[in-house]
């Protein structure tokens, strides 16, 4: 399905870092954004942000999810704007009557808080679009020792929405070719209506885990200690980003000390 | 019946799977749409019920142009059977499960007893009207979801792959049932991968190649083309390719059955002992 954040693949620098050096990256983009107050701080990790997804060649595929976060900040702001009364009014909603005053720190906070949402919560996708998800929970057992078991069980359950969607799909035609139709006003149907779809789903997707959970048994899984076969080392690359992210984080804490 | 007029369709990911496809099918048509994976054949289908709307050109389904009548209301006029029987079982009990189609058309309560007893009994299972689906084996869930839709007594009946999954016997159950129908007057569309089922059954047979027609023609003309065929991905049954080698050696036979063949053979080997073939 294309509505999923998925592996793109790509050769460019930020695909071929190792996955540590990525997650290191949203992380130290959240700090960063979060220790400083200055709009324009904000706005040029953005911008950095814009630059690796144009580098990895995923522009086109972060725009849909770019634009739905725009809309969530525009709403966000719009709920806030007129809750904070500090600062000179700078306009009004409704100049006419002197209604829903907008003060310049007002504006300024919500500025920061939407920048401040699209910069983090726009590493993820760009952290898994240039990422294979297997790659991510290697490195993650690897360097960060997590158990295999959980790194796992998160890589199939990713790996599932896609593949459920699909399923809801079929089954929404198959009950849909019976006469089945979904759009009643009747409120007490509206609640019936749902059983023919979601217990072929349930029971679909039972059948499924279970077939997966055996071939993975007959394939050896949970036999005893695991080896890995992808090289998941640090290279000169990795190296010095996690330098300059580190920096960034410093220059992040000492501003904010200092001020 | 069906009209299909310059269809295209384009998923949304922007796959363009078919590519001006026309086509006529009339009532009592035994028709099978064969061609190898991924060549459209299902997106084909789920245009025949407006499960899908062509993207370009025109599908009419009774005179129904598709692009403006629902599925919910074309399920009345076409039957349409999914791969997967476990897609679309949900209820506890057989019965319910074959009458779920009949309430949602909004068959009356009587017809609604007649009629699932009806299908039941065409696909052997009278006594199973009481069971869990789910605690059937996987032949008999299909069988379930089949009758279930032979309950709605379409005019049109769709079948996607019907015969997967199954074995010999249970396969040629199946075809003889979906012949009977058709003999009944029922259009039949079906996909398949079998070529002999094919062969056997369908009288007209339209191959699909990358989503454009490729062949389409009388099942007999089709099969009889081997080297269209093997450009598809696609390969006759033996006894068409036999027959199809001894044309080239100038034996003209035609022939489409092993009992055919057989006859043919003896005739000839008995009219002319000395002659050595080939
Ligand atoms: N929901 C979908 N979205 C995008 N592409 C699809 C979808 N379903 C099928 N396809 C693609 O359309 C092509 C034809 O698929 P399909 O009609 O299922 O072929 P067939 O039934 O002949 O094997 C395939 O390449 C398949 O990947
Ligand atoms: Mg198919």
């Amino acid at each position: 399905m294309s509505a999923f954040v998925e592996y793109i693949p790509g050769n460019s620098i930020f695909h071929r870092l190792n996955p540590i050096t990525k997650i290191l990256w949203t992380f130290s983009v959240m700090i960063v954004c979060f220790l400083t107050e200055n709009p324009l701080a904000v706005l040029s990790v953005f911008i950095v942000n814009l630059v690796i997804a144009a580098t990895g060649n995923i522009i086109r595929q972060m725009y849909p999810i770019l634009r739905g976060l725009l809309v969530f900040c525009t709403i966000l702001s719009l709920c806030q704007v007129f809750f904070i009364k500090e600062g000179t009014v700078v306009l009004y909603a409704l100049p006419w009557f002197r209604l829903g005053p907008v003060t310049d720190r007002g504006i300024r906070l919500c500025v920061l808080i939407s920048l401040r949402m699209l910069s983090t919560a726009s590493t993820v996708p760009i952290l898994l679009m240039t990422t294979p998800m297997s790659d991510i929970i290697t490195a993650m057992t690897e360097k960060l020792r997590l158990p295999y078991k959980y790194s796992l069980m998160l890589t199939i359950a990713l790996k599932f929405i896609p593949s459920f969607i699909d399923e809801m799909n079929q089954v929404m035609q198959a009950q849909m070719s019976r006469g089945y139709n979904s759009d009643t006003k009747n409120p007490f149907r509206k609640f019936l209506i749902i059983i023919p779809l979601a217990i072929p789903l349930l029971i679909t997707s039972i059948q499924k885990s279970r077939l997966l959970a055996i071939s993975m048994e007959v394939r050896g899984f949970g036999s005893g200690k695991r080896s890995c076969y992808k090289d998941c080392s640090m290279g000169n690359a990795d190296y010095i980003a996690i330098i300059i992210m580190a920096s960034f984080v410093l220059a992040g804490i000492a501003a904010a000390l200092i001020t | 019946m069906i009209l299909a007029e310059n269809v295209c369709y384009t998923y949304r990911n922007g796959n363009n799977v078919l590519k001006n496809i026309s086509f006529e099918i009339k009532k009592g048509e035994f028709i099978a749409i064969i061609g190898s994976n991924g060549s459209g054949k299902t997106t084909l289908l789920k245009h025949f019920n407006g499960l899908l709307k062509p993207t370009g050109g025109k599908m009419l389904v009774n005179g129904m142009d598709t692009r403006k009548t629902k599925t919910s209301r074309l399920a009345k006029y076409v039957g349409f059977l999914f791969q997967n029987p476990d897609h679309q079982i949900f209820c506890s009990t057989v019965y319910d499960e074959i009458a779920f189609g009949l309430k949602n058309i909004s068959t009356r309560r009587e017809d609604i007893r007649q009629r699932v007893k009806k299908a039941a009994e065409k696909l052997g299972l009278e006594s199973l009207l009481d069971s869990n689906p789910l605690t059937l084996s996987k032949g008999q869930r299909q069988r379930v979801a089949f009758a279930s839709i032979l309950a709605l007594e379409t005019d049109i009946i769709v079948l996607d792959e019907p015969t997967k999954g199954q074995d010999y016997i249970e396969s040629i159950k199946i075809m003889d049932t979906v012949r009977e129908l058709n003999e009944q007057g029922k259009t039949i569309i079906m996909v398949t991968h079998d070529m002999e089922l094919a062969a056997l059954y369908a009288k007209r047979i339209i191959v699909l190649r990358n989503g454009t027609i490729h062949l389409d023609g009388r099942t007999e003309s089709v099969m009889a083309s081997p080297e269209i065929l093997a450009s598809s991905g696609l390969k006759p049954p033996q006894i068409y390719m036999l027959s199809y080698m001894f044309r080239k050696y100038g034996l003209f036979w035609n022939v489409h059955t092993v009992e055919d063949m057989f006859r043919q053979l003896l005739a000839h080997l008995e009219g002319s002992k000395n002659v050595s073939i080939g």
